[in-house]
């Protein structure tokens, strides 16, 4: 918890551009491959999820069978974002 | 689009795999196995006719994923070389949609080896296959990846 008087939290955040990327069903759904989002730094993947989600509700059905990815890695829903980072949203995946 | 580290071939490929370069690659003097795994079409998926698939990746994750699955059978197995191949696109029934080859000294760590790897591939690379029937079209059932741990301090996964 943030003290009052602790300027580093109380101070304005900055805002950061990340870019998204979708596969599958879920480019069906949302109608594109890619996409650019801006938000707080640091805010969770799963935020950004649910920014989506909102748009396209047939999304956050999705939500439970959903892995997300952070630059080509698997990632925690809390993991922060920051500026420039590659975010995805991947179904249950079926190749060989 | 390929990848070459320490000897193993890494590929994602849009025309059909030359499976015979592929065990060509791996296949050296000092081993006495390959061992190969050739995933293809099949014409039927729970009870309905498959027409064709439609294969696609998120490239640049899944070529990161297929190698790291080159270094893990490395580390858990005494193998040698190791390709591992994934045609993306429209395939037709009884293509090859992946193809994975091993070469070992002796049979059991390429048997184990490809094993592993094809069982890891299917679980954890982020490739996506459409299945076209007669009446429609549907994603494939897949496998959910295992996810990294959530938790409050939120450190960004390794």
């Amino acid at each position: 918890m943030a003290a009052p008087n602790d300027s580093r939290t109380t101070a304005a955040t900055e805002t950061v551009l990340v870019k998204v990327l979708f596969f599958g069903r879920l480019k069906e759904i949302v109608g594109a491959a890619e996409d650019a989002m801006e938000l707080p730094d640091g805010s969770p993947i799963e935020a950004l999820f649910s920014r989506y989600g909102a748009r396209h509700p047939e999304l956050a059905r999705f939500r439970a069978s959903l892995v997300a990815s952070r630059n080509q890695e698997f990632a925690a829903w809390s993991t922060p974002l920051h500026a420039g980072d590659e975010v995805a949203f991947l179904p249950p995946v079926s190749g060989g | 689009m390929s990848e070459l580290s320490q000897n193993d071939l890494i590929l994602l490929v849009r025309e059909p795999l030359a499976h015979a370069a592929l065990v060509e690659h791996v296949r050296q003097p000092e081993d006495g196995a390959v061992v190969t795994f050739d995933g293809c079409v099949r014409n039927h998926s729970q009870g309905r006719r498959t027409l064709y698939l439609d294969y696609e990746a998120y490239d640049s994750m899944a070529l990161g994923k297929m190698r790291q699955i080159a270094k893990q059978i490395h580390e858990k197995f005494p193998i040698h070389r190791v390709a591992i191949a994934h045609r993306l696109g429209r395939l037709e029934i009884g293509e090859t949609s992946v193809f994975i080859a091993v070469s070992s000294a002796h049979r059991p760590a390429a048997f184990e080896a490809c094993r592993y790897a094809i069982d890891t591939l299917k679980r954890t690379v982020p490739i996506w296959k459409k299945e076209y029937f007669e009446d429609g079209a549907v994603w494939a059932d897949g496998e959910v990846p295992p996810a990294p741990v959530e938790t409050r301090a939120a450190k960004p996964a390794s």
